[in-house]
Protein backbone atom coordinates (compact mmCIF):
# COMPACT_ATOMS: atom_id res chain seq x y z
CA UNK A 1 0.00 0.00 0.00
CA UNK A 2 2.68 2.38 0.51
CA UNK A 3 4.19 1.69 -2.85
CA UNK A 4 1.35 2.64 -4.13
CA UNK A 5 1.27 5.95 -2.24
CA UNK A 6 4.77 6.50 -2.95
CA UNK A 7 4.26 6.01 -6.91
CA UNK A 8 0.93 8.20 -6.76
CA UNK A 9 0.80 10.72 -4.10
CA UNK A 10 4.78 11.32 -3.12
CA UNK A 11 4.01 14.76 -1.66
CA UNK A 12 7.79 15.21 -1.44
CA UNK A 13 7.89 14.93 -5.12
CA UNK A 14 4.98 17.32 -6.04
CA UNK A 15 6.41 19.77 -3.86
CA UNK A 16 10.13 19.41 -5.62
CA UNK A 17 8.79 19.63 -9.33
CA UNK A 18 5.36 22.25 -8.45
CA UNK A 19 6.64 24.97 -9.75
CA UNK A 20 7.88 23.30 -12.90
CA UNK A 21 3.81 21.59 -13.48
CA UNK A 22 2.17 24.74 -12.67
CA UNK A 23 4.17 26.39 -15.18
CA UNK A 24 3.64 23.85 -17.79
CA UNK A 25 -0.36 23.66 -16.80
CA UNK A 26 -0.25 27.94 -17.37
CA UNK A 27 0.39 26.61 -20.77
CA UNK A 28 -2.74 24.84 -20.95
CA UNK A 29 -4.85 27.72 -19.80
CA UNK A 30 -2.89 30.06 -22.74
CA UNK A 31 -4.20 27.37 -25.17
CA UNK A 32 -7.15 26.92 -23.65
CA UNK A 33 -7.82 31.10 -23.65
CA UNK A 34 -6.55 31.68 -27.15
CA UNK A 35 -8.79 28.70 -28.28
CA UNK A 36 -11.92 29.81 -26.59
CA UNK A 37 -11.74 33.56 -28.48
CA UNK A 38 -11.62 31.99 -31.37
CA UNK A 39 -14.04 29.21 -31.10
CA UNK A 40 -16.49 30.84 -29.55
CA UNK A 41 -16.50 33.95 -33.10
CA UNK A 42 -15.72 31.11 -35.09
CA UNK A 43 -18.72 28.85 -33.62
CA UNK A 44 -21.33 32.48 -33.82
CA UNK A 45 -20.02 32.63 -37.52
CA UNK A 46 -20.89 29.32 -38.50
CA UNK A 47 -24.50 29.21 -36.55
CA UNK A 48 -25.07 32.43 -38.38
CA UNK A 49 -24.36 30.97 -42.21
CA UNK A 50 -26.38 27.94 -40.83
CA UNK A 51 -29.26 30.37 -40.45
CA UNK A 52 -29.18 32.63 -43.61
CA UNK A 53 -32.29 32.21 -44.64
CA UNK A 54 -34.36 31.95 -48.80
CA UNK A 55 -33.24 29.25 -51.41
CA UNK A 56 -30.03 31.44 -52.92
CA UNK A 57 -28.24 30.29 -49.60
CA UNK A 58 -28.87 26.83 -50.12
CA UNK A 59 -25.42 26.05 -50.69
CA UNK A 60 -23.99 28.08 -48.09
CA UNK A 61 -26.06 26.16 -45.19
CA UNK A 62 -25.12 22.83 -46.59
CA UNK A 63 -21.18 23.56 -46.16
CA UNK A 64 -21.60 25.04 -43.10
CA UNK A 65 -23.80 21.83 -41.88
CA UNK A 66 -21.78 19.74 -43.40
CA UNK A 67 -18.53 21.21 -41.46
CA UNK A 68 -20.53 21.09 -38.35
CA UNK A 69 -20.99 17.24 -38.42
CA UNK A 70 -17.53 16.58 -39.88
CA UNK A 71 -15.51 18.18 -37.17
CA UNK A 72 -17.79 17.16 -34.25
CA UNK A 73 -17.58 13.53 -35.50
CA UNK A 74 -13.64 13.19 -35.86
CA UNK A 75 -11.63 12.40 -32.96
CA UNK A 76 -10.09 15.12 -32.13
CA UNK A 77 -6.85 13.49 -31.72
CA UNK A 78 -6.83 12.47 -35.42
CA UNK A 79 -6.96 16.42 -36.33
CA UNK A 80 -4.22 17.70 -34.32
CA UNK A 81 -2.37 14.82 -35.99
CA UNK A 82 -3.38 15.67 -39.54
CA UNK A 83 -3.43 19.70 -39.11
CA UNK A 84 0.30 19.36 -37.39
CA UNK A 85 1.61 16.25 -39.63
CA UNK A 86 -0.08 17.51 -42.50
CA UNK A 87 0.13 21.72 -42.63
CA UNK A 88 4.28 22.07 -43.02
CA UNK A 89 4.36 20.31 -45.81
CA UNK A 90 1.89 22.09 -48.28
CA UNK A 91 4.70 24.12 -49.68
CA UNK A 92 2.39 26.86 -51.35
CA UNK A 93 1.25 28.19 -48.05
CA UNK A 94 4.13 30.88 -46.92
CA UNK A 95 6.73 29.22 -44.39
CA UNK A 96 5.39 32.13 -41.79
CA UNK A 97 1.96 30.54 -41.71
CA UNK A 98 2.68 27.31 -42.68
CA UNK A 99 5.41 26.51 -39.80
CA UNK A 100 4.02 29.63 -37.72
CA UNK A 101 6.17 31.28 -34.69
CA UNK A 102 3.79 33.75 -33.50
CA UNK A 103 3.93 35.81 -29.93
CA UNK A 104 7.14 33.52 -29.23
CA UNK A 105 5.03 30.16 -29.36
CA UNK A 106 6.19 27.48 -31.28
CA UNK A 107 4.52 25.51 -34.32
CA UNK A 108 3.01 22.76 -32.61
CA UNK A 109 1.37 25.46 -30.06
CA UNK A 110 -0.03 27.13 -33.28
CA UNK A 111 -1.32 23.26 -34.56
CA UNK A 112 -3.11 22.45 -31.34
CA UNK A 113 -4.52 25.74 -31.44
CA UNK A 114 -5.95 25.63 -34.75
CA UNK A 115 -7.46 21.81 -34.08
CA UNK A 116 -9.25 22.29 -30.91
CA UNK A 117 -10.81 25.88 -32.99
CA UNK A 118 -11.67 23.74 -35.93
CA UNK A 119 -13.79 21.29 -33.50
CA UNK A 120 -14.63 23.09 -30.90
CA UNK A 121 -16.33 25.48 -33.33
CA UNK A 122 -18.18 23.15 -34.78
CA UNK A 123 -19.30 22.09 -31.30
CA UNK A 124 -19.97 25.92 -30.38
CA UNK A 125 -22.15 26.67 -33.18
CA UNK A 126 -24.61 23.70 -32.17
CA UNK A 127 -24.51 25.38 -28.92
CA UNK A 128 -25.52 28.55 -30.46
CA UNK A 129 -28.14 27.05 -32.59
CA UNK A 130 -29.87 25.79 -29.68
CA UNK A 131 -29.99 29.28 -28.18
CA UNK A 132 -31.06 31.35 -31.59
CA UNK A 133 -33.94 28.56 -32.45
CA UNK A 134 -35.20 29.10 -28.78
CA UNK A 135 -36.03 32.80 -29.52
CA UNK A 136 -39.47 33.17 -30.30
CA UNK A 137 -40.50 33.27 -34.05
CA UNK A 138 -41.99 36.38 -33.86
CA UNK A 139 -39.10 38.68 -32.66
CA UNK A 140 -37.36 38.08 -36.50
CA UNK A 141 -40.80 38.89 -37.95
CA UNK A 142 -41.17 42.28 -36.07
CA UNK A 143 -37.73 42.72 -36.73
CA UNK A 144 -38.07 42.30 -40.59
CA UNK A 145 -41.48 43.87 -40.86
CA UNK A 146 -39.93 46.79 -39.05
CA UNK A 147 -37.50 46.91 -42.28
CA UNK A 148 -34.16 45.54 -40.82
CA UNK A 149 -32.69 43.20 -42.91
CA UNK A 150 -32.15 39.48 -41.80
CA UNK A 151 -28.35 40.23 -40.65
CA UNK A 152 -29.42 43.44 -38.38
CA UNK A 153 -32.38 41.04 -37.10
CA UNK A 154 -30.05 38.54 -35.91
CA UNK A 155 -27.44 41.26 -34.92
CA UNK A 156 -29.75 43.55 -32.57
CA UNK A 157 -32.58 41.10 -31.85
CA UNK A 158 -32.09 37.44 -32.10
CA UNK A 159 -28.52 36.94 -31.12
CA UNK A 160 -28.65 39.27 -28.03
CA UNK A 161 -31.45 37.12 -27.12
CA UNK A 162 -30.34 33.60 -27.72
CA UNK A 163 -26.47 34.45 -25.53
CA UNK A 164 -28.37 34.95 -23.09
CA UNK A 165 -30.17 31.84 -22.95
CA UNK A 166 -27.14 29.64 -23.43
CA UNK A 167 -24.34 30.19 -20.82
CA UNK A 168 -25.00 26.94 -19.11
CA UNK A 169 -24.26 24.99 -22.43
CA UNK A 170 -21.34 26.91 -23.60
CA UNK A 171 -19.68 26.55 -20.34
CA UNK A 172 -19.99 22.79 -20.54
CA UNK A 173 -18.25 22.87 -23.47
CA UNK A 174 -15.03 25.45 -22.07
CA UNK A 175 -14.75 22.52 -19.29
CA UNK A 176 -14.32 20.19 -21.42
CA UNK A 177 -11.92 22.70 -24.38
CA UNK A 178 -9.76 23.05 -20.83
CA UNK A 179 -9.49 19.23 -20.67
CA UNK A 180 -8.82 18.46 -24.37
CA UNK A 181 -5.91 21.05 -24.48
CA UNK A 182 -3.81 18.14 -22.84
CA UNK A 183 -4.33 16.61 -26.37
CA UNK A 184 -1.42 18.95 -27.77
CA UNK A 185 0.82 17.05 -25.82
CA UNK A 186 0.94 14.30 -28.63
CA UNK A 187 2.73 16.61 -30.99
CA UNK A 188 5.19 17.32 -28.52
CA UNK A 189 4.00 21.20 -27.00
CA UNK A 190 5.36 21.09 -23.65
CA UNK A 191 2.38 21.47 -21.76
CA UNK A 192 1.13 19.98 -18.43
CA UNK A 193 0.83 16.19 -19.51
CA UNK A 194 3.85 16.27 -21.56
CA UNK A 195 5.83 17.15 -19.00
CA UNK A 196 4.34 14.24 -16.10
CA UNK A 197 4.41 11.58 -18.54
CA UNK A 198 8.58 12.90 -19.04
CA UNK A 199 8.76 13.30 -15.18
CA UNK A 200 7.28 9.73 -14.98
CA UNK A 201 10.25 8.25 -17.57
CA UNK A 202 12.86 10.15 -15.65
CA UNK A 203 11.91 9.13 -12.10
CA UNK A 204 9.42 6.30 -12.84
CA UNK A 205 7.15 8.75 -10.26
CA UNK A 206 3.78 8.99 -11.25
CA UNK A 207 2.81 12.11 -8.62
CA UNK A 208 3.00 14.81 -11.32
CA UNK A 209 0.47 13.32 -12.98
CA UNK A 210 -1.57 13.57 -9.86
CA UNK A 211 -0.44 16.99 -9.38
CA UNK A 212 -1.34 17.89 -12.81
CA UNK A 213 -4.91 16.15 -12.42
CA UNK A 214 -5.23 18.28 -9.23
CA UNK A 215 -4.44 21.58 -10.85
CA UNK A 216 -7.80 20.33 -13.57
CA UNK A 217 -9.80 19.99 -10.74
CA UNK A 218 -9.27 23.25 -8.70
CA UNK A 219 -9.73 25.02 -12.10
CA UNK A 220 -12.93 22.96 -13.26
CA UNK A 221 -14.64 22.32 -9.85
CA UNK A 222 -15.62 25.87 -9.60
CA UNK A 223 -16.61 26.12 -13.27
CA UNK A 224 -18.98 22.99 -12.65
CA UNK A 225 -20.69 25.00 -10.08
CA UNK A 226 -21.52 28.13 -12.10
CA UNK A 227 -22.80 25.51 -14.76
CA UNK A 228 -25.24 24.26 -11.86
CA UNK A 229 -26.13 27.97 -10.58
CA UNK A 230 -27.02 29.07 -14.06
CA UNK A 231 -29.20 25.81 -15.05
CA UNK A 232 -30.82 26.23 -11.54
CA UNK A 233 -31.84 29.86 -12.29
CA UNK A 234 -32.64 28.79 -16.26
CA UNK A 235 -34.81 26.15 -14.70
CA UNK A 236 -36.70 29.38 -11.97
CA UNK A 237 -37.41 31.37 -15.01
CA UNK A 238 -38.68 28.77 -16.85
CA UNK A 239 -40.98 27.51 -13.67
CA UNK A 240 -41.93 31.30 -13.47
CA UNK A 241 -42.51 31.77 -17.10
CA UNK A 242 -40.81 34.80 -17.84
CA UNK A 243 -38.93 33.49 -20.63
CA UNK A 244 -41.94 33.24 -22.30
CA UNK A 245 -43.11 36.53 -23.60
CA UNK A 246 -46.70 37.37 -21.51
CA UNK A 247 -49.61 36.93 -23.63
CA UNK B 1 -59.97 57.82 -59.40
CA UNK B 2 -56.39 57.69 -58.55
CA UNK B 3 -54.40 54.64 -57.43
CA UNK B 4 -55.81 52.89 -54.46
CA UNK B 5 -53.43 52.92 -51.73
CA UNK B 6 -53.40 49.32 -51.81
CA UNK B 7 -54.69 46.85 -54.19
CA UNK B 8 -54.73 43.75 -54.29
CA UNK B 9 -55.41 40.89 -56.91
CA UNK B 10 -56.17 37.17 -57.27
CA UNK B 11 -53.77 36.90 -54.28
CA UNK B 12 -52.85 32.69 -53.43
CA UNK B 13 -50.86 31.26 -51.05
CA UNK B 14 -49.88 28.01 -50.45
CA UNK B 15 -47.76 26.20 -48.21
CA UNK B 16 -47.31 22.81 -49.92
CA UNK B 17 -50.60 21.13 -50.69
CA UNK B 18 -52.35 23.63 -48.39
CA UNK B 19 -53.46 26.43 -49.99
CA UNK B 20 -54.25 29.63 -47.51
CA UNK B 21 -55.61 32.19 -49.82
CA UNK B 22 -57.14 30.85 -53.66
CA UNK B 23 -57.27 34.24 -55.33
CA UNK B 24 -58.07 37.38 -53.08
CA UNK B 25 -58.71 40.35 -55.05
CA UNK B 26 -59.02 43.96 -52.57
CA UNK B 27 -58.88 47.72 -53.07
CA UNK B 28 -57.95 49.84 -50.09
CA UNK B 29 -58.21 53.58 -50.92
CA UNK B 30 -55.94 56.27 -49.12
CA UNK B 31 -57.35 56.95 -45.29
CA UNK B 32 -59.55 53.97 -45.37
CA UNK B 33 -59.82 51.68 -42.48
CA UNK B 34 -60.63 48.06 -43.55
CA UNK B 35 -61.52 45.66 -40.94
CA UNK B 36 -61.49 42.00 -41.78
CA UNK B 37 -63.24 39.20 -40.11
CA UNK B 38 -63.46 35.76 -40.27
CA UNK B 39 -63.04 31.77 -38.73
CA UNK B 40 -59.61 30.59 -37.79
CA UNK B 41 -57.82 29.34 -40.73
CA UNK B 42 -59.82 31.11 -43.42
CA UNK B 43 -56.75 33.17 -44.12
CA UNK B 44 -57.15 36.83 -42.90
CA UNK B 45 -53.96 36.49 -41.07
CA UNK B 46 -51.96 35.13 -43.65
CA UNK B 47 -54.14 37.90 -46.16
CA UNK B 48 -52.18 40.58 -43.91
CA UNK B 49 -48.49 38.60 -43.45
CA UNK B 50 -48.67 38.53 -47.51
CA UNK B 51 -48.86 42.35 -47.95
CA UNK B 52 -46.14 43.59 -46.09
CA UNK B 53 -44.34 40.15 -47.93
CA UNK B 54 -43.26 38.31 -45.06
CA UNK B 55 -45.60 35.44 -46.62
CA UNK B 56 -44.72 36.50 -50.51
CA UNK B 57 -47.80 35.29 -52.37
CA UNK B 58 -47.13 32.77 -55.11
CA UNK B 59 -49.56 33.94 -57.69
CA UNK B 60 -51.73 37.41 -58.14
CA UNK B 61 -50.77 41.01 -57.68
CA UNK B 62 -50.24 43.49 -54.51
CA UNK B 63 -49.97 47.14 -55.61
CA UNK B 64 -49.01 49.30 -52.98
CA UNK B 65 -49.33 52.80 -54.05
CA UNK B 66 -49.25 51.80 -57.70
CA UNK B 67 -46.23 49.71 -57.59
CA UNK B 68 -46.20 46.22 -58.16
CA UNK B 69 -44.40 45.06 -55.11
CA UNK B 70 -44.74 41.09 -56.21
CA UNK B 71 -43.03 41.37 -59.67
CA UNK B 72 -40.23 43.45 -58.50
CA UNK B 73 -36.44 43.14 -59.15
CA UNK B 74 -35.47 39.79 -57.83
CA UNK B 75 -39.21 38.95 -56.77
CA UNK B 76 -39.65 35.02 -56.39
CA UNK B 77 -36.99 34.35 -54.12
CA UNK B 78 -38.75 35.13 -50.65
CA UNK B 79 -35.79 37.52 -49.93
CA UNK B 80 -36.89 40.24 -53.07
CA UNK B 81 -34.59 43.12 -51.42
CA UNK B 82 -36.00 46.08 -53.81
CA UNK B 83 -39.21 45.07 -52.85
CA UNK B 84 -38.90 44.60 -49.41
CA UNK B 85 -36.88 47.45 -48.87
CA UNK B 86 -39.94 49.69 -50.16
CA UNK B 87 -42.82 47.56 -49.06
CA UNK B 88 -41.77 47.50 -45.27
CA UNK B 89 -40.57 51.19 -45.01
CA UNK B 90 -44.63 52.08 -45.89
CA UNK B 91 -46.07 49.09 -44.24
CA UNK B 92 -45.93 49.12 -40.37
CA UNK B 93 -47.64 45.86 -38.61
CA UNK B 94 -48.59 45.17 -35.10
CA UNK B 95 -48.82 41.60 -34.13
CA UNK B 96 -51.28 39.50 -31.73
CA UNK B 97 -48.63 38.27 -29.48
CA UNK B 98 -46.82 41.97 -29.30
CA UNK B 99 -43.32 40.71 -29.88
CA UNK B 100 -41.33 43.68 -28.71
CA UNK B 101 -37.80 43.30 -28.17
CA UNK B 102 -37.66 41.69 -24.35
CA UNK B 103 -34.15 42.86 -24.23
CA UNK B 104 -35.29 46.82 -25.16
CA UNK B 105 -36.64 49.51 -22.57
CA UNK B 106 -40.13 50.42 -24.28
CA UNK B 107 -38.04 53.87 -25.93
CA UNK B 108 -35.51 51.67 -27.60
CA UNK B 109 -38.10 49.20 -29.05
CA UNK B 110 -39.18 52.51 -30.59
CA UNK B 111 -35.73 53.67 -31.48
CA UNK B 112 -34.09 50.95 -32.72
CA UNK B 113 -35.73 50.48 -36.14
CA UNK B 114 -35.56 54.31 -36.88
CA UNK B 115 -31.55 54.36 -36.10
CA UNK B 116 -30.62 50.99 -37.95
CA UNK B 117 -33.02 51.33 -40.77
CA UNK B 118 -33.40 54.64 -41.61
CA UNK B 119 -30.09 55.87 -39.76
CA UNK B 120 -31.54 58.76 -37.83
CA UNK B 121 -29.61 59.88 -35.18
CA UNK B 122 -29.77 58.75 -31.50
CA UNK B 123 -30.77 62.03 -30.33
CA UNK B 124 -33.41 62.27 -33.14
CA UNK B 125 -34.84 58.83 -32.65
CA UNK B 126 -35.17 59.36 -28.86
CA UNK B 127 -36.97 62.24 -29.34
CA UNK B 128 -39.61 61.04 -32.27
CA UNK B 129 -39.87 57.74 -29.89
CA UNK B 130 -40.71 60.02 -26.75
CA UNK B 131 -43.30 61.92 -29.12
CA UNK B 132 -45.04 58.57 -30.06
CA UNK B 133 -45.08 57.06 -26.92
CA UNK B 134 -46.62 59.94 -25.31
CA UNK B 135 -49.23 59.80 -27.83
CA UNK B 136 -50.23 56.34 -27.19
CA UNK B 137 -50.59 57.29 -23.49
CA UNK B 138 -47.34 55.40 -22.11
CA UNK B 139 -44.96 58.93 -21.89
CA UNK B 140 -43.94 57.68 -17.94
CA UNK B 141 -43.06 54.36 -19.11
CA UNK B 142 -39.95 55.22 -21.33
CA UNK B 143 -37.51 53.56 -19.17
CA UNK B 144 -39.41 50.21 -18.79
CA UNK B 145 -38.83 46.94 -20.06
CA UNK B 146 -41.55 44.95 -22.03
CA UNK B 147 -41.61 42.64 -18.53
CA UNK B 148 -42.92 45.43 -16.71
CA UNK B 149 -45.79 46.26 -18.97
CA UNK B 150 -49.31 44.96 -18.90
CA UNK B 151 -50.54 43.22 -22.22
CA UNK B 152 -52.28 46.53 -23.30
CA UNK B 153 -49.35 48.99 -22.15
CA UNK B 154 -47.31 46.32 -24.56
CA UNK B 155 -49.50 46.67 -27.37
CA UNK B 156 -49.58 50.57 -27.91
CA UNK B 157 -45.71 50.46 -27.59
CA UNK B 158 -45.80 48.22 -30.25
CA UNK B 159 -48.48 50.66 -32.15
CA UNK B 160 -46.09 53.09 -31.34
CA UNK B 161 -43.06 50.77 -32.54
CA UNK B 162 -44.40 50.39 -35.71
CA UNK B 163 -45.29 54.32 -36.18
CA UNK B 164 -42.07 54.87 -35.60
CA UNK B 165 -41.24 54.02 -39.39
CA UNK B 166 -43.89 56.60 -40.69
CA UNK B 167 -45.67 54.04 -42.35
CA UNK B 168 -48.42 54.84 -44.87
CA UNK B 169 -50.27 51.52 -44.27
CA UNK B 170 -50.70 50.05 -40.97
CA UNK B 171 -51.85 46.33 -40.61
CA UNK B 172 -53.43 45.19 -37.58
CA UNK B 173 -53.17 41.55 -36.76
CA UNK B 174 -55.68 40.58 -34.25
CA UNK B 175 -53.92 42.99 -31.81
CA UNK B 176 -56.49 42.60 -28.70
CA UNK B 177 -57.60 38.76 -29.14
CA UNK B 178 -54.27 38.06 -26.36
CA UNK B 179 -55.54 40.94 -24.23
CA UNK B 180 -57.31 40.54 -20.93
CA UNK B 181 -61.09 41.95 -21.81
CA UNK B 182 -60.25 45.56 -19.36
CA UNK B 183 -56.85 46.42 -21.48
CA UNK B 184 -58.81 45.95 -24.62
CA UNK B 185 -60.14 49.16 -24.95
CA UNK B 186 -57.25 51.06 -24.18
CA UNK B 187 -55.65 49.32 -27.54
CA UNK B 188 -58.54 49.93 -29.24
CA UNK B 189 -58.88 53.82 -28.47
CA UNK B 190 -55.26 54.54 -29.58
CA UNK B 191 -56.43 52.55 -33.11
CA UNK B 192 -59.45 55.06 -33.24
CA UNK B 193 -57.35 57.52 -32.89
CA UNK B 194 -54.56 56.65 -35.85
CA UNK B 195 -57.64 56.33 -37.90
CA UNK B 196 -59.25 59.59 -37.03
CA UNK B 197 -55.78 61.08 -38.12
CA UNK B 198 -56.43 59.46 -41.66
CA UNK B 199 -54.40 56.05 -41.48
CA UNK B 200 -54.69 53.75 -43.96
CA UNK B 201 -54.89 50.58 -41.87
CA UNK B 202 -56.03 47.21 -42.50
CA UNK B 203 -57.34 45.16 -39.22
CA UNK B 204 -57.82 41.45 -38.71
CA UNK B 205 -60.49 41.70 -35.85
CA UNK B 206 -63.13 39.82 -33.53
CA UNK B 207 -63.77 43.02 -32.51
CA UNK B 208 -67.49 43.69 -34.05
CA UNK B 209 -68.43 46.91 -31.97
CA UNK B 210 -65.32 48.40 -33.49
CA UNK B 211 -65.75 47.05 -36.68
CA UNK B 212 -68.67 49.14 -37.10
CA UNK B 213 -68.17 52.29 -35.55
CA UNK B 214 -64.39 52.60 -36.96
CA UNK B 215 -63.96 50.18 -40.48
CA UNK B 216 -64.87 51.77 -43.49
CA UNK B 217 -65.16 48.77 -45.51
CA UNK B 218 -65.70 45.07 -43.72
CA UNK B 219 -64.30 42.47 -45.40
CA UNK B 220 -65.70 38.76 -44.18
CA UNK B 221 -63.00 35.86 -45.56
CA UNK B 222 -63.84 31.85 -45.21
CA UNK B 223 -61.65 29.27 -46.53
CA UNK B 224 -58.84 31.17 -48.25
CA UNK B 225 -61.54 33.44 -50.42
CA UNK B 226 -63.60 37.07 -49.90
CA UNK B 227 -67.54 35.55 -49.06
CA UNK B 228 -68.81 39.41 -48.69
CA UNK B 229 -67.62 42.69 -48.28
CA UNK B 230 -68.90 45.81 -48.18
CA UNK B 231 -70.09 48.69 -45.39
CA UNK B 232 -70.13 48.30 -42.06
CA UNK B 233 -73.97 48.37 -41.51
CA UNK B 234 -74.44 46.23 -44.74
CA UNK B 235 -72.18 43.41 -44.18
CA UNK B 236 -72.69 43.33 -40.19
CA UNK B 237 -76.32 43.83 -39.49
CA UNK B 238 -77.67 42.19 -43.27
CA UNK B 239 -75.58 39.87 -44.41
CA UNK B 240 -76.46 38.21 -47.62
CA UNK B 241 -74.49 35.12 -47.79
CA UNK B 242 -75.13 31.92 -45.35
CA UNK B 243 -71.36 31.74 -44.26
CA UNK B 244 -71.60 35.22 -43.15
CA UNK B 245 -74.92 34.86 -41.08
CA UNK B 246 -73.68 31.88 -39.50
CA UNK B 247 -70.32 33.25 -38.54
CA UNK B 248 -71.77 36.76 -37.31
CA UNK B 249 -74.33 34.41 -35.29
CA UNK B 250 -72.07 32.34 -33.67
CA UNK B 251 -69.63 35.45 -32.48
CA UNK B 252 -72.74 37.63 -31.54
CA UNK B 253 -74.37 35.16 -29.28
CA UNK B 254 -71.86 35.51 -26.95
Amino acid sequence: MSEFFHQYFDFNYMGEHFWEVLEAFLQNLVIFAVVAVLALSWGLLLALLRQLPGKKFVPVRFVTIAYIDLFRAIPILIVILLISGGIPFLEFIPKDIRIPHWFGKPDPFWYGVAALMLVYGAFTAEVYRAGIEAVPRGQMEAARSLGMSHWQAMRHVVVPQAVTLIPAPMLNELISLLKDTTLVSVIAFAESVLISRELLAQSFNSSAMILTAFFFILIILPMARVVDKLIARQQGKIARGSHIEVA
Amino acid sequence: MADPMLKLVGVHKRYGALEVLKGVDLDVAKGEVVCILGPSGSGKSTLLRCVNLLEPPEEGEIFLEGQDICRGPGSGTGEQSWNLDFVRQRVGMVFQQFNLFPHKSALENVTMAPEKVLGRSKAEAREKATALLERVGLGDKLGQYPERLSGGQQQRVAIARALAMEPHVMLFDEVTSALDPELVKEVLDTMRELASEGMTMLVVTHEMGFAKEVGDQVVFMDGGVIVEQGKPVDVLDHPTQERTKKFLGLVLER
